[in-house]
Formats: C-alpha cells, sequence, structure tokens
C-alpha cells in the first residue's frame, strides 16, 4: 500500500510537472505563421484598387444581360430573362472590399496618411454606390466592424447622402499633406494624387446624375462637379491587367474559346452597331466583339439561346483579341467618355449646345479609346443619325451613344432603368420571367447568403421595385 | 465462470474411476502451445459425445481411459479445439493453434491495452485478420463495411485508391468541414487517415489509412462511444478504430507468400436509349455539339448508312485489373520475435488511365529484456499514388460525346486530339494528368517495466509522417496547325505536403486483489501530441515550349502555402472496479490542454463512468443461458479545434504578387477569443446475451449523444466585415439502436455454418444553431436551368437535408418544408407542368437502416462465405440523372417525339386535358415547342433527380479450399490455400444509374448527397493462392 501510494504520488507528479510547468509555454504556439494580424496600408491599397475594379466587372457580368449587350447561349437563361438570382459572390466581394476600405481608412488616419485615407473614401463611395444601385437599401451604419453578426439595413436615399459626404471627404483628404504617398500600390493612378482628385469629382457627377428622376436633380450642380473632372482619356479611372492575371473579360473570352460559354453578343447590341436599327454601321463593333466563322457579326437574342447553332464560330462573342476583353485589357472603371455623356445630359437641361458638343466628345472620346482610326470617326460623326445638330439633340440620343460607350459596364444598367429601357430596337427577353408580370427588372434580389444569414433584417423586395432614384 | 468449470471436472474425474470397462486403455500426452511449445496447463480434454474427460496439469500432461475409435476433443479458451480419433495410440502429444477468433473474450482498448470483454460497460467489436482480408478491399476503411454495427461506411466511387468514409453512430458536428470520422490508431499510436482533395476537378484521392496493407493487420477493435474512447479524449470523440498489427511467435521461422489478380468492370450501368442520334431539334448534323437531340438512327442512315450508334459507356470504360502480392517472415525464441512483411499492390481501373498502387515494408518486434521489461517496436514505410482521372470531367465529356463517333478513336497520328467536334474524353483523360505519390513512414517504440507483478509502467513514443507529392498537368497547344488543344494555355501545378505526428503516452497500471472477489486496477497516464503540418503549392500557367511542361517554363506563376502546428498535453485516469467477475464498474477521468482554444481558458476535464453486470454469473440461469450481461455507460468528452481559428488575420491571396506587389485583405472568418471546447455527453445501454454454448448471440445497444457548445463556423452576413464567425454554438443529438445476432446453426464434425447479422438505425436532430441564424448550408451541387441542388442544416430538422426546386403542386401549404408528393402537380396554360422555384426538402442522405449479413459454409477443407450489406431510406441528387435528361440520353427520353396530356391539374384545380408534344422544334400540332420538354422543363426541376439510393449488395463472396495435410507431403509447405472471390456481383437497388454507393465530395467532406459525375462503381473477380512454409 505504500509503494503504491507512492508510486501514485510519483507518477502524479510527473504528470503535473509535464503538463502543468511547461504547459503555457509549449501550448502557446496558436500563432497563425500564414495570416498576419496587421496589415501594411499598401498592401490594403493594392488589393482595393485591383478589387474595385474586379466589382466593375462582376457587377457587369450580371447586369450586360439585362441590358442586352450581352446574351446567353442557352435559352431561358436566367440572367437573360431576368430571373431572381442570388448573387452572394459579387455581395461578398463588395462588401469585402468595403470591409478593407474601411480598415486602410482607420490605419492611415492613424499613420496621417490623408492620400490612402482620400483615395479609400473615394473608393468606399464608389463601391457603395455600385451597391446601393444593385440591391437598393443595404447594410453599412451597422456595418464592417462586427458590433452585430445581423447588421441593419440603412436606406438607399439616405446612403446616397453617404456616398456624396465620403466623395467629399475624400477630395478634401487628397488635397491634405500625407505622411506616406501613392506609388506603384495604386493600381489606378501610380499614386497621382491629381488624378485621384479628378476622379472623385467625375463620381460626384455620375451620383448626383442618377438622381435624373427625382426632385433633387441638379443639373448645375454636375457641371460644378464636371468642370474638376477628367480632362482627357488619359485621366480614365482603370486598371491595365497583367501578364501574371489576365483582365476578367478575357477570362470570360478564354473560357469560350474552351467551351465552357460564356460572352456571347446580343442580338440587340449588334443590331444597334452593324447598321439595322440605325443607318450606319459602328467601326467600334469590330474592335468590341468577334465575328462569326463566316466573318459576319450574328447575335443572340436574349432569352432565346443559340439554338442549334454550334458551341463556337457561329455566333458572335467576346474574344481575346477585342478590346475589352483581351488579356492585358484596361477593366475601365471610369471614363472621360462615360463624364461626357453626364455632362451632355445634364447640360440638357440648361445649355443645348454645351450639351452637344459634349455628346459628340463622348463619342469621340470612346472611339479614340478603343482604336477607332480618326477619319472613321469622322465619317461616323458626320452620318445623319449621329449628327443631329444642337437643337434636335434628344436625350435619347445621348442614351444610344452612352449605352455603346458602357459595353459591359454596370453603368449601363443604371442608366437602362433612368431611361426606362427606352433604347431603339430593345425588346424584352424571349422566355422573360414571368413573375415581373411583363415588366422589367429593376433591381438584384438580396442573395440567398443574407437571406440565410441575416434573414430577419433583409427587406422585403421584388425584383421590380425601384431603388429610390427610380421610382 | 472458472468455478463451474473446475466443479465440472471434478465431476468427470470421480466417473472416470467409477467407469473401468475392460476394453478401455489409458492415454497419456502432452498438450503444448503449438507456436512456443510451451506446455498448456488447464487445457479440457473429453471423450466426444459423452461427459468423461480431464483437464491437464501445471505441465501440460494429462491421462485418460479411453475405448478405441472414440474422439477426443481437446479445447482451451484462446486456442482452436482439435479433436483426434483413437487408434491404437499410447501416447497423443496436441499442439494447438492459438485462435483469434476464440479471443473475443479479450479486447483490444484504448492504447492498446487489452481488456476482458466481459468487463466493459460499452459496445465494442472486433474483427479479425480473416474478415478484413476476405473482402479483398485495399483500403482498410472498406473492408469494414458491413461488418460492424452501427458503423456506416460509404466508397466515394470505383476509382482505384479512392477515399471510402466511416461514420460510427451519426455526424456529431454542426460544421461543414467537419471531419465527423473516428480516429485511426495503429500498434497504440493514432495515425492520420485524412483526404485532400484535388482543389479542382473531383480526381478521387485516398484517405490516408489506404496506406496500411491488410495483410498486415491481426485485427481490429471498433470502439463506438464516449465511453469507449474516454481515455483518447478530443481526437476520438467520433469513435475509433484501433488497429493491432500482426506479430511473431516463438518457435520456427514461418514464411507466407499470398499471391492474388483481380479483375473488374462497371457493375451497374444507366439505361440509355440508343434510338436517336446527333443533332438538334430531330436534325441530324455530324458535327452538332448536341449528342441525342437528332433524328432517330433509321432517318440518319437514311441520309448517311455509314454511321452507327456506338454504345460509348461500355467502350469507354475498360476491365481494370490489379495485382497483390505480399510475403510475410515471422518467428523468433523464447526472448525476441520478429514479423517482417513486404507487399506491392496495382491496379488500373476502369477508367482509362486511372491507376494507383501501393508497396509496403513492416517490421514489428519484440524483446524480453529480463523477466522485468520488455520492449516492443513496429515500423512500417509504405509508397502510395498513381494517376488521378478527372472523373467528373471525364463524365461530363462523356455526356457530350455524341454516339454516332468513335470515342476510342481519339488521337491523331501527330498527337493532337482527334474530334468531330468536342472534347475526347479519353484523349483528356490520358494528357490532363494528375500524379500523387505518398511517402510514409509509421512506427513506434514501447517500453514495458514490470517491477513486481501488481505495477507495469507503460512508455509508448510514435510517429506518423508522410510527405504527398502531387503533380497536376494539362497542357497547353502543342503548336501543331488545326488541332483542338484541351487548353489555351496549359498548366502545371506541384503540390508538396508534409505532415508530422507525434505522440507520446506514458502511463502506469496498479493492480490489486483486495480480497479474493475484489479486485481493482488503476490507470494513470500522460500524453502528449504534436501535429505539424504544411502545404506548399506553385501553379504555372502558359507554357513557354509546347511539351516542356516544368514550373521554370511558364508564363504566370503563383504560390500558395499553409503551415499548421497543433499541440495538445492530456492527463488521463481508469478505475476498474471487479467484484466476483460478475460486477465490473469503471471510472475515468481525462484533463486536456490544448494550443487551439484561448490560453488560460485551453484547459477541460471530462470524466465518464460504465458497469458491466454479468448476471448470469449473479443468478441461476437456464443451462441453455450460457452468458448474460446488462452494460450501461455515461461519458463526456471534450473537444477541441484546428490552430488558428481565434481572432482576425488578414491574408495575401493567392494572384499577388502583381507588378512586384502584395495585395493584403481582412481574412472573411473571425475566431471567438472566448472559444471555450465543445461538449460531447453520451449514454449507452445494452446487453449481451449467448445461448447454447455461445452458439447463439444477441448484442443489443441503445445509445443517445448529445453535442452541445460546437465550435463551428457559423456564416454571417458579409456586412459584418466576416463571413464566418467561428464560435461556440448550436446543439445536434444522435440516438440510435444496433443489433447484432450471432449464430452458429449447424456444427458437424464436416461441416459448419456461422452467421453473423447486424443492423443499426441513427436519428439525427438538429436541436440548435445560433440565435438569427436560420441555416448553415452544407453544399450545393450544380443542376441545370436552376435545378441545383442544397444541402442544408435547419434547427429541429435532421442532418443531410436536400433542398431543390420541384412540381407545383396544387393545395400546397405555403410555408410547408417538405415537398409533398401525394398532391396533384399544376399544369400551366401551357400544357406543362409548372415548376416551383421555391427550394422544397426533397430528401435526406442519411439512410435509415444500415446492416449487414456474414455468411461461413466450412466443408472438410473447403469454405464459403459470403457478406452482404444494405442500406434503405436515404436519397442522394443524380447529378448523372440531371446531365443525361438535358442531353437525351435516358432511356425515358425515348417518348420524347410522343404528344400526351400531362397528368395534374390546372391553377383552378380542374383536370388538364390539354395535349402537348414533348420533342423539341414545331409539334404535330403546329405549335412551336422550342428546345422540347425535356430541356424546357424536365432538366430544371431537382425533384426529377432525388432517387431513393438504399441498396443490398453482395459485398463479396470467396470460395476456398485448404490443402489437407496429406496432399502437402513432401512438399516444403505447411499450409497451402487457394480461393475464388467475387465482390459486388449483385445490387439490388431502385436507383436508376451507376452504382448509386458514390459521391463526389471524397471521404473528407460531409457533403454525401451529391453523386456528381462520380467514378462508377465496380464488380470484380479475385483469384488467390495462398502458400505456407
Amino acid at each position: 500500500m505504500k509503494n503504491i501510494n507512492r508510486i501514485f504520488k510519483l507518477s502524479f507528479f510527473m504528470g503535473l510537472v509535464l503538463s502543468f510547468t511547461s504547459c503555457d509555454d509549449y501550448l502557446d504556439i496558436n500563432v497563425d505563421p500564414n495570416n498576419p494580424t496587421e496589415a501594411p496600408i499598401s498592401g490594403l491599397l493594392v488589393n482595393t484598387t485591383l478589387e474595385t475594379a474586379q466589382n466593375t466587372f462582376r457587377l457587369g457580368d450580371i447586369t450586360s444581360n439585362y441590358v442586352q449587350q450581352l446574351a446567353s447561349p442557352n435559352e431561358a437563361s436566367t440572367s437573360d430573362i431576368m430571373e431572381n438570382v442570388s448573387h452572394g459572390n459579387t455581395w461578398f466581394n463588395l462588401y469585402n472590399v468595403m470591409t478593407d476600405l474601411q480598415d486602410l481608412i482607420i490605419k492611415s488616419e492613424e499613420l496621417g496618411a490623408s492620400h490612402y485615407t482620400g483615395s479609400a473614401q473615394i473608393m468606399t463611395a464608389l463601391n457603395l454606390g455600385m451597391t446601393v444601385d444593385a440591391f437598393g437599401s443595404v447594410p453599412y451604419s451597422e456595418a464592417f466592424d462586427f458590433e452585430t453578426i445581423t447588421p441593419a439595413y440603412d436606406d438607399d436615399e439616405v446612403l446616397y447622402t453617404e456616398v456624396i459626404r465620403l466623395l467629399n471627404d475624400g477630395l478634401f483628404n487628397l488635397q491634405e499633406e500625407s505622411t506616406f504617398l501613392m506609388g506603384s500600390d495604386d493600381f489606378i493612378y501610380q499614386g497621382d494624387v491629381e488624378k485621384w482628385i479628378k476622379f472623385g469629382n467625375m463620381l460626384k457627377a455620375r451620383y448626383l446624375n442618377h438622381l435624373s428622376k427625382t426632385d433633387a436633380y441638379d443639373p448645375t450642380a454636375i457641371l460644378a462637379a464636371v468642370e474638376e473632372g477628367f480632362e482627357s482619356n488619359d485621366d480614365d479611372a482603370q486598371i491595365i491587367y497583367f501578364s501574371e492575371r489576365f483582365n476578367p473579360w478575357a477570362q470570360v473570352a478564354i473560357n469560350n474559346e474552351n467551351l465552357l460559354l460564356g460572352g456571347w453578343i446580343s442580338e440587340h447590341f449588334i443590331k444597334a452597331l452593324d447598321g439595322t436599327t440605325f443607318d450606319v454601321f459602328d467601326p467600334r463593333l469590330p474592335l468590341l466583339v468577334g465575328e462569326t466563322d463566316d466573318g459576319e457579326y450574328i447575335g443572340v437574342v436574349n432569352g432565346a439561346g443559340r439554338g442549334d447553332a454550334a458551341a463556337a464560330g457561329a455566333r458572335s462573342t467576346l474574344t481575346p483579341e477585342d478590346f475589352y476583353s483581351s488579356p492585358l485589357s484596361p477593366l475601365v472603371i471610369a471614363s472621360y467618355a462615360e463624364q461626357k455623356f453626364i455632362e451632355a445630359e445634364a447640360a440638357f437641361y440648361v445649355d443645348n449646345t454645351r450639351a452637344y458638343e459634349a455628346y459628340l466628345e463622348g463619342i469621340r472620346a470612346h472611339m479614340r479609346k478603343v482604336g477607332v482610326p480618326s477619319d472613321e470617326i469622322q465619317e461616323y460623326i458626320n452620318s445623319p443619325g449621329v449628327s443631329v445638330g444642337a437643337a434636335d439633340l434628344e436625350l435619347a440620343d445621348i442614351f444610344r451613344q452612352k449605352f455603346i460607350a458602357l459595353f459591359l459596364h454596370p453603368e449601363a444598367w443604371v442608366d437602362a432603368r433612368r431611361f426606362d429601357y427606352q433604347y431603339e430596337g430593345f425588346t424584352p427577353p424571349v422566355n422573360l420571367n414571368p413573375d415581373l408580370d411583363g415588366e422589367l427588372i429593376r433591381r438584384l434580389g438580396y442573395p440567398d447568403s443574407e437571406i440565410s444569414r441575416n434573414g430577419r433584417n433583409v427587406p422585403d423586395v421584388s425584383l421590380t421595385d425601384p431603388i429610390f432614384w427610380d421610382e | 465462470m472458472k468455478r463451474k468449470v473446475n466443479f465440472m471436472v471434478l465431476f468427470l474425474i470421480l466417473f472416470q474411476f467409477t467407469e473401468i470397462l475392460g476394453q478401455e486403455r489409458v492415454i497419456t500426452g502432452t498438450v503444448t502451445d503449438a507456436s512456443s511449445g510451451m506446455p498448456l496447463p488447464g487445457v479440457n480434454v473429453i471423450i466426444e459425445g459423452t461427459n468423461e474427460g480431464t483437464v491437464t496439469d501445471l505441465d501440460g500432461e494429462y491421462s485418460l481411459s479411453v475405448e478405441e475409435g472414440e474422439t477426443l476433443v481437446f479445447s482451451s479458451i484462446g486456442f482452436g479445439t482439435r479433436r483426434i480419433v483413437v487408434a491404437g495410440q499410447e501416447v497423443i502429444n496436441v499442439p494447438l493453434e492459438v485462435d483469434l477468433e476464440s479471443l473475443d473474450e479479450v479486447i483490444v482498448t484504448s492504447f492498446g491495452i487489452k481488456q476482458e470483454k466481459k468487463a466493459l460497460g460499452y459496445a465494442v467489436e472486433e474483427i479479425n485478420a480473416e474478415a478484413i482480408t476476405e473482402t479483398k478491399q485495399q483500403n482498410v476503411v472498406s473492408a469494414l463495411q458491413g461488418q460492424v454495427a452501427g458503423v456506416q461506411v460509404t466508397n466515394s466511387g470505383g476509382a482505384p485508391g479512392q477515399s471510402a468514409r466511416i461514420l460510427i453512430r451519426g455526424v456529431n458536428s454542426l460544421d461543414p468541414n467537419a471531419d465527423n470520422q473516428p480516429l485511426f490508431v495503429i500498434d497504440g499510436v493514432p495515425i492520420s487517415n485524412s483526404t485532400i482533395e484535388s482543389s479542382g476537378t473531383p480526381r478521387g484521392l485516398s484517405n490516408r489509412a489506404a496506406d496500411i496493407n491488410p495483410n498486415d493487420i491481426a485485427s481490429m477493435s471498433i470502439l463506438k462511444g464516449a465511453a469507449a474512447t474516454a481515455l483518447y479524449g478530443v481526437r476520438a470523440a467520433n469513435g475509433a478504430v484501433i488497429i493491432t498489427t500482426k506479430s511473431g511467435r516463438a518457435g520456427e521461422v514461418r514464411v507466407n507468400i499470398n499471391s492474388s489478380i483481380g479483375f473488374e468492370e462497371v457493375n451497374r450501368f444507366p439505361n440509355f436509349q440508343e434510338v436517336y442520334g446527333q443533332g438538334f431539334s430531330g436534325d441530324y448534323d455530324a458535327d452538332s455539339f448536341w449528342p441525342n437531340w437528332g433524328p432517330s438512327m433509321e432517318e440518319i442512315n437514311a441520309i448517311d448508312p455509314d454511321v452507327v450508334f456506338h454504345d460509348i459507356w461500355r467502350d469507354a470504360l475498360r476491365t481494370g485489373v490489379q495485382y497483390d502480392n505480399s510475403i510475410n517472415i515471422s518467428g523468433g525464441s523464447e526472448n525476441v520475435t520478429f514479423y517482417g512483411s513486404l507487399s506491392n499492390f496495382d491496379h488500373e481501373g476502369v477508367m482509362p488511365f486511372s491507376t494507383w498502387g501501393r508497396t509496403t515494408a513492416r517490421l514489428n518486434g519484440t524483446a524480453v529484456m529480463s523477466d522485468k521489461f520488455r520492449f516492443e517496436g513496429n515500423i512500417s514505410y509504405t509508397i502510395s499514388g498513381g494517376d488521378r482521372v478527372p472523373h467528373d470531367r471525364f463524365m461530363e465529356r462523356m455526356v457530350y460525346w455524341a454516339p454516332n463517333h468513335d470515342v476510342l478513336d481519339y488521337i491523331n497520328p501527330d498527337g493532337t486530339m482527334k474530334t468531330y467536334g468536342n472534347t475526347n474524353p479519353i484523349y483528356d483523360a490520358r494528357f490532363s494528368t494528375f500524379e500523387d505519390e505518398v511517402n510514409r513512414t509509421t512506427g513506434n517504440f514501447k517500453f514495458i517495466y514490470e517491477p513486481w507483478e501488481w505495477i507495469d509502467i507503460n512508455y509508448l513514443i510514435g510517429t506518423d509522417y508522410y510527405t504527398d507529392s502531387r503533380t497536376e498537368i494539362t497542357p497547353g497547344p502543342l503548336g501543331i496547325e488545326g488541332e483542338r488543344p484541351l487548353s489555351s494555355t496549359g498548366f502545371i501545378s506541384e503540390t508538396r505536403i508534409e505532415s508530422r505526428d507525434i505522440n507520446s503516452n506514458f502511463y502506469i497500471q496498479l493492480n490489486r486483489d483486495w480480497t479474493e472477489k475484489f479486485t481493482t486496477t488503476l490507470l494513470l497516464g500522460n500524453d502528449i501530441f504534436e501535429r505539424n503540418f504544411g502545404l506548399l503549392n506553385s501553379t504555372g500557367e502558359d507554357f513557354v515550349i509546347p511539351g516542356l511542361y516544368d514550373l521554370s517554363y511558364v508564363n504566370q506563376i503563383s504560390t500558395y502555402q499553409d503551415l499548421r502546428k497543433k499541440r495538445l498535453v492530456g492527463l488521463y485516469g481508469d478505475l476498474m472496479i471487479n467484484y466476483d467477475d460478475m460486477l465490473f464498474l469503471n471510472f475515468t477521468g481525462r484533463n486536456d490542454w490544448t494550443s487551439t482554444l484561448p490560453i488560460g481558458g485551453n484547459s477541460f476535464f471530462y470524466p465518464s463512468v460504465n458497469l458491466s453486470f454479468v448476471f448470469t454469473e449473479a443468478f441461476e440461469a437456464p443451462d441453455y443461458f450460457t452468458f448474460g450481461k446488462f452494460r450501461a455507460s455515461w461519458a463526456e468528452v471534450g473537444k477541441d479545434t484546428d490552430p488558428y481559428l481565434i481572432g482576425q488575420t488578414y491574408t495575401a491571396p493567392g494572384i499577388y504578387p502583381l507588378r512586384g506587389q502584395v495585395g493584403f485583405t481582412r481574412f472573411s472568418r473571425y475566431g471567438d477569443p472566448e472559444l471555450k471546447p465543445e461538449e460531447t455527453t453520451s449514454i449507452e445501454v445494452g446487453t449481451d446475451l449467448r445461448f447454447f454454448e455461445n452458439r447463439l448471440g444477441i448484442d443489443f445497444t441503445w445509445y443517445k449523444t448529445n453535442s452541445r457548445d460546437q465550435i463551428i463556423p457559423v456564416p454571417v452576413s458579409d456586412a459584418t466585415g466576416f463571413s464566418t464567425f467561428v464560435t461556440n454554438a448550436g446543439e445536434i443529438e444522435n440516438r440510435g439502436i444496433e443489433l447484432k445476432l450471432t449464430g452458429t446453426p449447424i456444427r458437424t464434425e464436416d461441416f459448419e455454418w456461422t452467421i453473423g447479422f447486424n443492423v443499426a438505425r441513427n436519428n439525427n436532430e438538429i436541436i440548435s444553431i445560433r440565435e438569427g441564424i436560420d441555416e448553415i448550408v452544407l453544399g450545393s451541387q450544380f443542376g441545370y436551368g436552376g435545378s441545383s441542388v442544397t444541402m442544408k442544416l435547419i434547427e429541429g430538422e435532421a442532418y443531410g437535408n436536400l433542398f431543390g426546386t420541384s412540381y407545383e403542386r396544387f393545395g400546397a401549404d405555403e410555408d410547408a418544408l417538405f415537398l409533398n408528393e401525394d398532391l396533384p402537380i399544376v399544369i400551366g396554360p401551357n400544357g406543362f407542368p409548372v415548376i416551383n422555384s421555391e427550394q422544397l426538402i426533397l430528401g435526406n442522405v442519411t439512410p435509415e437502416w444500415v446492416g449487414g449479413l456474414r455468411n461461413e459454409f466450412g466443408y472438410k477443407d473447403f469454405n464459403l462465405s459470403f457478406l452482404v450489406d444494405f442500406r434503405t431510406g436515404v436519397e442522394q441528387y443524380s447529378q448523372y440523372d440531371n446531365f443525361f435528361s438535358a442531353f437525351g440520353i435516358p432511356e425515358y427520353t425515348l417518348n420524347r417525339n410522343e404528344t400526351i396530356v400531362f397528368d395534374g391539374v390546372l391553377a383552378d384545380g380542374s383536370p388538364n386535358t390539354q395535349e402537348v408534344f414533348l420533342g423539341q422544334g414545331e409539334g404535330p400540332d403546329g405549335r412551336n415547342y422550342g428546345a422540347g420538354f425535356y430541356r424546357n422543363t424536365y432538366r430544371r426541376v431537382s425533384e426529377n433527380f432525388i432517387h431513393d439510393a438504399s441498396y443490398v449488395k453482395l459485398r463479396n463472396i470467396t470460395l476456398g479450399y485448404n490443402f489437407a495435410e496429406g496432399l502437402l507431403d513432401g512438399l516444403p509447405l505447411r499450409s497451402a490455400r487457394i480461393s475464388l472471390a467475387a465482390n459486388n456481383i449483385i445490387l439490388y437497388t431502385p436507383w436508376d444509374g451507376f452504382d448509386p454507393e458514390s459521391f463526389s465530395a471524397g471521404a473528407g467532406g460531409n457533403a454525401v448527397g451529391f453523386t456528381g459525375l462520380g467514378y462508377p462503381g465496380v464488380k470484380s473477380y479475385f483469384f488467390t493462392v495462398n502458400l505456407g512454409f
């Protein structure tokens, strides 16, 4: 018994020694070697500039079918017929980049790196604006810092005032002294603060112009912002893609070549450019989309699918040689051409001549950007359907041209809704989602992830309920 | 029990002297242990058919009066029984062979400790070597299929080396990524059984237990409940599979050679149509993307008489072959024993170019240094791997391939793909390769010191170290004019995985006999575990030189690294109280300290208690009632988690660096800084009854397990700044019963028939998730036209519900979660059924009943055995059927040109009477039907593809012959056996398609309800020779 006791004590003691004295040190190894707990502001700027561009793509990938620039090769494809599709990945990425921007704002403010703060605020405004334009009311005031696991939704109209506030704050900070200067960590402007300031003003013009249907519409304010905005194509906010990382539209085109079908062109878009809907052949068409094996431009009717057409070579698609879809193509976030059309629209209510000039310059700027030779530009401009003259200029002319200049861009869908899809030659898709009762889509449905995780806060809306500026 | 035997023997001895008869004479002899040659005391020697007999003395000697022609029966627990006819001998010396099967009274439990089975207050089952090798399964997990009550084994498919998943008593975690499989332990040391699937298209990789050579296994114990695994603690919260490998015995050196060849083919094909050929809308086109929407072959042959309809599925899926060769040598002296083995296995699967192989070497040894000190050591080395064909992509391309073209004619003389347009699946399988090679060493040393009889001190240290090298190549263009490349750029991906586990276990066992009837055993120990895991992946795209597949010659390169380290320290105690071999009471306690939880909150204690009451010892029982035991247990187990889950971090996405810059993003997972261990409580009661001298056995268990405070990545709104919040949330309950019947209906001198039957049912319920969270998505799988099926967890429902689209039902409750199939289908104004895109529960992937039946017949030197296993009440999503219907492949699409009236009601409830054409394009009524019923409607309704996946399978049937001793005279052989076996030759299932036992996630995942385009199951035939020298 004595022995038992002794051994018992000994063994227990050994166990205790092993487990307690060295335990805390021995077990204190739970520090993730793969992921740091802090991120440099430079690294955050790199990723947020890239992901802001990527988000423009992600949304454009959804909306290009609604505006009938693209069409699905499959009949009654959910995107073409405007069904309620859960865009959880896009939602995630919009919030992911806004979260990173939030971190970037906080960290750069601590460091006095006001240029980083300013550009982060401008990008936050843009991503928030894109989110509201797509979904309407979304979480914001309780978002990003994990104060609750079920953040409340803020009213879309209130969020628009936040967009403008962020742009103003961003413009202010960009003009302050900064302890650290942006450089090659800025994938959009490589640290050119002047261009960031122009970009902020351009965005202000864009979001103020979205209010065209509301009482708050103020053309003068828009024109004032335009004055401080882009001055040429060189100012465009865009990312040139990388040999290590292809432009996402190029990836769509490459996948399509590998029979992962995508990037097929809508018949509506082709007809708007090939001289069918309007009397003139648009020289941009061969630069934007591919031709068939027979050298023709043939689109797919949205919602109808390709029928018995072959998977390759029978219809026009994006190809890796086109302006927006080659591996090293720029992904355009905001362009001088777009700004010119915004100017034209705002001036339309106050100054006809300015509106017409801006309209023509918008066409020219976009043609120059995609590489149309100057003589062809002039030839196109000279065609009667384009040179309508200042007196006869209509909003429809501006929307028609802006629709082309915004090829694959989510702003095209904002315009389509502001313009009530009244594009010439535009017809509702075949097999239109019967739940819409013959109307066309006005917003994206909230994603399943949000309904599943934050269901009690998600507003009950239908796809035909407009965003506040669309009412 | 022992006392009874003694009494009986005494009785027999008395009678021996009273019945002396004239013809009788006295026979003497010595009974020895055949392996060691040591004398065996206490062996029963009985004259068959009488009550007469004796027992051997301490020197193994006996003497007994017998009549000429009578048969002596020698038997002893733990040894095989021998019968010898008295024919003139005066001395009969009998060596008895150790019989593992009869050892079921002693069972290997935690840490390799052998315990008397009757002392255990929880259910444990043991499988012997023969039952494992006879299945002809190279994966020890598959070998358990149908053999153990409450253990559900599912093969993820028929690929060589493909993983199998094992689940004991259901899923205990709400975490979609949790490994719900048991801990695997070899010779006292836990090893990894993880399955690391390829990150791209599924390729059917192996679970790491497949690295074990089944021929090396002596026995496997299955520890099912928390009580059984209480000592292992956190790592065995899902049960444990305890493997004991073979060891040598003192005596002559023995050599065993085992050689086997097997052939296999697909065991079941779906029903395909063979009438309609290539094209769309009934128009023939030899270049069409559409394989089966063309006109009938009759019409095609009117256009082109040379076109034939190939049976591409049977053409492409070839006959597989496997070779298995192994040799083992064992032997030893009184002080040293050894067992060594070498084995090689090679397997070519039914899908072209799919292979897997394994080479193993093992050395086990024991040494007795003194009568107080012993040493044991085991080491094994395995190389395994193969070419993992992307079965999902292969089968998808088979779906697209037009049967009007020979699929086997896949390559041009210049090496480019031969095709009419679509990618040839065989060309892709051959050139888009994925090869893995695992090099693995497992081993352990054990020191046993017994200074006095009542104490032994054990120290066991072991390691499991492996590297897994994976190379995936997809070629780019070869640069030949007019080629159809597999990829426009091509890529090479090199992955290196390195994993090292170290286990150290120190324990002391103290035995004390307080009185003759009252004894105790106390176990105290310390257990330390460390895992180091590293993964490095480098992927290069866009080859500079066609055909030169090397990371140095690519235009784009990206690298990814994942390092993990985890430590666990445990302190445990186990007290067993034994009263008169009748009542056993066992208490355990364990405290764990883990590196994965916050320091300060990372220590947790959990106790268990179990009771075993052998009531046949306590009460008078009728003669036929041989043994009866009641058992009950209550146990708690704590559970830690994976490393690095706590707090907030940043990460650099894999796309960087770009232009020399590395971007950072906030990692989308946030870990609760207050994270605490999970808690599982389990209660279990059961009984073990045996009748007619063990010829009939019944074992019944009921259990209930509740896992609370689960550490799960709760999916949270992305707007919070994170997508998942790792915290303690939710509770899941499993309740079930297990029944096992064993019997020996016939036992004569020449013939014996034994039966083992087991069946189990597990009921699962998600008791709660977390305030504000309504559901957790486990996974989803693509279906055409919005028919994707999702597996979700919802409060109050069972694990594994499948959600998807259905046909709209008339009068359905709008809030109903489940589809009510009894209601009539609503037919739309166009005459076709209306699709309800609301996600409803269409089925559940957890089987209601699983079980198996094993029969063995022995006649003289022949034996025949078969194993049947079954599962019922299980539904799966057949992605195959979804794809097939979209492309006009199934037999049921033969009605495509018919005009019918759909059975159902209109929106107002009146019966539908509208005739509609099922085909494509313009119907006989002049109306344009577009892409037709199957593409417009059928393929978009998930309900059509969720089928009953129950089955009954003849898992294995084996006929063997052991060469009789006389036949081997003059040969240097000790034994010889040949056997023929067949696996899966009978499959009964309501499922239309390939073998329903298949899922695309692989054994590492929990989304088992999705077949994907899985590797088809196979049936196989084997011929085996075993020789002993």
